[in-house]
C-alpha cells in the first residue's frame, strides 16, 4: 500500500493489437487498444498514447496522445480518428515530476530507411547514458531525455549486413539487444506487423492473448478459424475485458512477430553464459494487478503465499489479523490462514482521496493519511491486532494508521510486512526514493517498531519471498510437464545484487 | 373570364376498370382505366404480382439487418445476386415475398435466415411502401432487424438457399457503407438498389455531417 503513498512508481504499461483475417477489419482495433490501456491503468496514470496503422504499403499511421487517465486522454473524437486501424500499439505512462510532458508521451513514431516505425517501451535501459553518447556520436540528435526515444533511434540504425531494399528487423532488434541488456519490454510496429520483444533477463513482463468471439471465450471450442485478432500486453489482466484468451508469455530474450496470420517466434537472444533470468520480483509483491498471470502463476496466489510464509517466519500472539486496504489483502489472508487466526477488517478506505505524497511536508502528509482511512472500531477495540502490509518504505504512512488504531482502542498493534525491506535503488524502471529516504537505511531502522509506534515489526526475509515466488513456478513446470527452464528473479532493491553490471 | 384554378376540376382520381392482358406464373400485365384529377378517363399499363397474399397489403419484405458483435463495427448485411431483368448483379437488402399466413416480421426473419444464415430479432417495421409506382402496384415493408453476432448460431452462419438461388452475403460497416459501395462500383459491373444507396447516403450524413466543419466542403 505504501508504494502509492511514497511515490514509488511503476514505469508504464504497453499494449498492442493486430486484427486477424481480412483487412480492412471489422474489429474495432482502437476500442480494443483503449480497453487494454484502461486495464493497465494501474501501471501509469500520467498520460496515455495510441498509434494505429492501416497496415498498407506504405502504411498510414494515426496517433493520439493525451495527459491524464485513459478516459480523459481519449475523448470520443480521438477514437473516431483512429477507427481505420487494422493494428496498433499503445502505452500508459507513470507520473514523474508532474511537468506536463506530452512530448515524452509514447508510442514514439519515427521514419527509418525502410519506413515508419512506432515503438512502445516499458522499462529503463541500465546503460542509457553511454548509449545516448554513442547514438549522438553517430550524428543523431535526441529531442527528449527518454530511453524510449533512444531505443527508437537504435532501431533506425542500419545493421552491417542488411541489404538495401529489404529491412531485416530481427537483425535490427538483435543489434539493439546486444547494445543494451536490460530492462525493456518493447512493442515495435512496422508496416503490417508488431514485433514483441522482451530483454534477455525478462525483467519486465510481456504476454500474448488471442481474441475470440465472446461466446467462445470460456469454452474450449475456439479453433484456429475463430481467432479474431492477437493482443500483446504488459499484464494478462487486460485480456478478460476485451474477450481474449491468455495464450503465452513472451520469453526472456524472445522476438515474436504478431501479424494477421498469427504468432511466430523469430528468435531468442540468450543471456551471457551462466546468468539467470531476472524477472522483477516487485511485480509480484506490489505492482501487478492480482489477477495477472506471470510464469504460469496468478499474482494473487503468490501474495497469499507470501502471507503464509510471513506467518511461518514471524508469528504473532494476537486476537486477529487484518490488512491495510487493498493491496495487502491477499497477504493478510494468507497470514490468517496459516496462523489460524480470524481475518477481520479494521480500516475503511476512502477511495476518492487521491495520493497523499504530493502534500508538501510530513505533518500534512500524516493528516492526509488520516483522511484516507477510517477505523472500524467495533471490530478491534480492546483486542490485539496484527496488521499485514505489503511494504514499508519510508514509514510515513503506517505510523498514522497505527496511531488511529490505538486511539480507537486497539490493545496492541503489531506490523508484519509481506516483503523484505528496500535498501537499494532500482535502475530497471522502478522509481524508488533516494537511498537516504528509505527507512531501511536509517539508523532508526534498528528500532523500527519504536519509530513507527508499533508493538513489533517483522519483515518477510528475502529467502522467504523468493521461496514463495519460485515454489509456484516449479509446481507449474512439473504440472505442465514442460522443460525445466531456468527460474530467476531480480531482487536488486532488496539485496544490492544487480542482474547486470551497471554503468557508473 | 373563367378562373384558371377552376379549369382544373376537383375530381378525386380513381381507378375505373382493370383488364387482364397477359399473365405468367409470377407476374401479370393489366390495362388500368382511371379518371385523372381533371376528370378525363385514361388508361395505364400496370404490372402486378400474382403472389400477393390475402391477409397483407405488402407483396414482400426487405430487411435492414445490422450485425452487432462485441468490439466489432456494426455491419449492414447485404446480398449480391444476378438479376435477370437487369442482366447483371445487384447489391440489395435481403428480401423476399410474404408467404401465406405470414406476418411481415415473420417473413423478414425467415428470408434473412434463408438468404444469409443469420438469426435476427425484429426491432421495427415501416409502413407499407411502394417500390416502382409508375410500373406496378408492388409494395414492400422494410423490417429493421438486429442480429446478435455474439450468439454461437451467428458466428459461422449457413445459408438455406433454394435450387435457383445464388446469393453472396456482403457485410459493410455502418459508418462506411457509402464509401464501400462506391469502391465496389469502381471495381465491378454491379447495380445498386436505390433503397440501399439512399440509406447509405443517410448513414454517411448521420455519421459525418454533424462533425464536418462547414467551411471545409469537398
Amino acid at each position: 500500500m505504501e508504494f502509492e503513498e511514497s511515490g514509488i512508481g511503476e514505469e508504464c504499461g504497453v499494449f498492442g493489437c493486430v486484427a486477424a483475417g481480412e483487412w480492412p477489419t471489422q474489429l474495432e482495433v482502437a476500442q480494443v487498444l483503449t480497453l487494454g490501456l484502461v486495464a493497465l491503468q494501474h501501471r501509469g496514470q500520467e498520460s496515455a498514447g495510441i498509434v494505429t496503422s492501416d497496415g498498407g504499403n506504405p502504411p498510414t499511421y494515426m496517433s493520439h496522445k493525451g495527459m491524464g487517465l485513459v478516459n480523459s486522454a481519449f475523448p470520443p473524437d480521438a477514437l473516431l480518428k483512429l477507427r481505420h486501424g487494422n493494428l496498433g500499439i499503445c502505452h500508459t505512462r507513470y507520473s514523474t515530476t508532474g511537468i506536463s510532458e506530452l512530448l515524452n508521451c509514447q508510442p514514439f513514431v519515427v521514419d527509418t530507411l525502410h519506413g515508419r516505425i512506432a515503438v512502445a517501451h516499458n522499462g529503463e535501459l541500465v546503460n542509457s547514458r553511454a548509449l545516448r553518447k554513442k547514438v549522438m556520436r553517430h550524428g543523431v540528435g535526441l529531442s527528449t531525455c527518454s530511453d524510449s526515444e533512444l531505443i527508437t533511434q537504435l532501431l533506425a540504425q542500419t545493421p552491417p549486413m542488411e541489404e538495401l531494399d529489404s529491412p531485416d528487423w530481427v537483425a535490427r532488434i538483435k543489434n539493439l539487444m546486444t547494445e543494451t541488456p536490460t530492462s525493456y519490454s518493447l512493442l515495435i510496429m512496422f508496416k503490417d506487423v508488431i514485433y514483441a520483444v522482451r530483454d534477455p533477463y525478462g525483467n519486465r513482463p510481456l504476454c500474448i492473448g488471442q481474441l475470440v468471439p465472446i461466446s467462445k471465450l470460456h469454452s474450449s471450442g475456439a479453433g484456429e478459424e475463430d481467432t479474431e485478432g492477437w493482443v500483446v500486453s504488459s499484464e494478462s489482466c487486460s485480456f478478460q475485458s476485451i474477450g481474449a484468451k491468455y495464450y503465452r508469455e513472451v520469453l526472456p530474450g524472445e522476438i515474436v512477430q504478431i501479424s494477421k496470420h498469427g504468432i511466430k517466434s523469430l528468435n531468442v537472444v540468450p543471456r551471457p553464459e551462466g546468468d539467470p533470468p531476472a524477472f522483477c520480483i516487485f511485480e509480484y509483491v506490489y505492482f501487478a494487478r492480482p489477477d495477472s498471470i506471470f510464469e504460469g502463476q496468478m499474482v494473487y496466489t503468490v501474495r497469499q503465499r507470501c502471507g503464509r510464509q510471513l506467518a511461518i517466519e514471524a508469528p504473532t500472539d494476537v486476537d486477529l489479523v487484518s490488512t491495510v486496504p487493498e493491496s495487502a489483502t491477499p497477504a493478510a489472508l494468507g497470514y490468517a490462514q496459516q496462523s489460524g487466526l480470524p481475518y477481520t477488517e479494521v480500516l475503511c478506505k476512502n477511495r476518492y482521496v487521491g495520493r497523499t505524497f504530493i502534500q508538501p511536508n510530513t505533518r500534512l502528509r500524516q493528516l492526509g493519511v488520516a483522511k484516507k482511512f477510517g477505523v472500524l472500531t467495533d471490530n478491534f477495540a480492546g483486542k490485539r491486532v496484527v496488521l499485514v502490509d505489503d511494504s514499508i518504505v519510508r514509514g510515513n504512512t503506517i505510523s498514522p494508521i497505527i496511531k488511529l488504531l490505538r486511539e480507537a482502542g486497539a490493545k496492541e498493534v503489531h506490523i508484519r510486512v509481506a516483503s523484505p525491506p528496500i535498501k537499494f535503488p532500482c535502475y530497471m524502471g522502478i522509481n524508488i526514493p533516494t537511498k537516504e529516504e528509505l527507512i531501511a537505511n536509517k539508523p532508526q531502522f534498528k528500532d523500527i517498531a519504536g519509530y513507527i509506534g508499533a508493538d513489533s515489526v517483522e519483515y518477510l526475509t528475502v529467502e522467504g519471498l523468493v521461496t514463495a515466488v519460485q515454489e509456484g513456478v516449479a509446481a507449474m513446470q512439473d504440472h505442465m510437464g514442460s522443460k525445466k527452464s531456468r527460474v530467476g528473479h531480480c531482487t536488486a532493491c532488496l539485496t544490492g545484487k544487480y542482474p547486470v553490471e551497471l554503468e557508473w | 373570364m373563367s378562373n384558371p384554378e377552376e379549369a382544373k376540376a376537383t375530381t378525386t382520381p380513381h381507378v375505373v376498370k382493370e383488364e387482364l392482358m397477359a399473365s405468367g406464373n409470377w407476374v401479370k400485365l393489366e390495362k388500368t382505366t382511371y379518371v385523372d384529377p381533371a376528370g378525363n378517363t385514361r388508361t395505364w399499363e400496370t404490372v402486378k404480382r400474382t403472389t400477393r397474399q390475402n391477409n397483407t397489403e405488402a407483396d414482400g419484405v426487405g430487411i435492414i439487418g445490422v450485425l452487432k458483435r462485441t468490439l466489432h463495427k456494426d455491419c449492414m448485411v447485404m446480398v449480391k445476386q444476378f438479376r435477370p431483368p437487369l442482366g447483371c448483379c445487384t447489391l440489395e437488402f435481403p428480401a423476399g415475398l410474404i408467404d401465406e399466413g405470414e406476418t411481415a416480421e415473420a417473413a423478414a426473419l425467415r428470408e434473412l435466415k434463408e438468404e444469409t444464415g443469420y438469426k435476427g430479432e425484429v426491432v421495427g417495421v415501416t409502413p407499407v411502401t411502394c417500390l416502382d409506382p409508375g410500373l406496378s402496384n408492388c409494395t414492400t415493408q422494410i423490417v429493421l432487424v438486429n442480429i446478435n453476432g455474439d450468439d454461437v448460431e451467428n458466428i459461422h452462419p449457413t445459408q438455406e438457399l433454394g435450387e435457383a438461388e445464388f446469393v453472396e452475403v456482403i457485410l459493410l460497416p455502418l459508418d462506411e457503407i457509402q464509401t464501400k459501395i462506391d469502391d465496389l462500383l469502381q471495381k465491378e459491373k454491379i447495380m445498386v438498389d436505390s433503397k440501399v444507396y439512399i440509406f447509405a447516403m443517410g448513414m454517411a450524413q448521420a455519421f459525418f455531417k454533424p462533425r464536418e466543419l462547414p467551411v471545409l466542403k469537398q
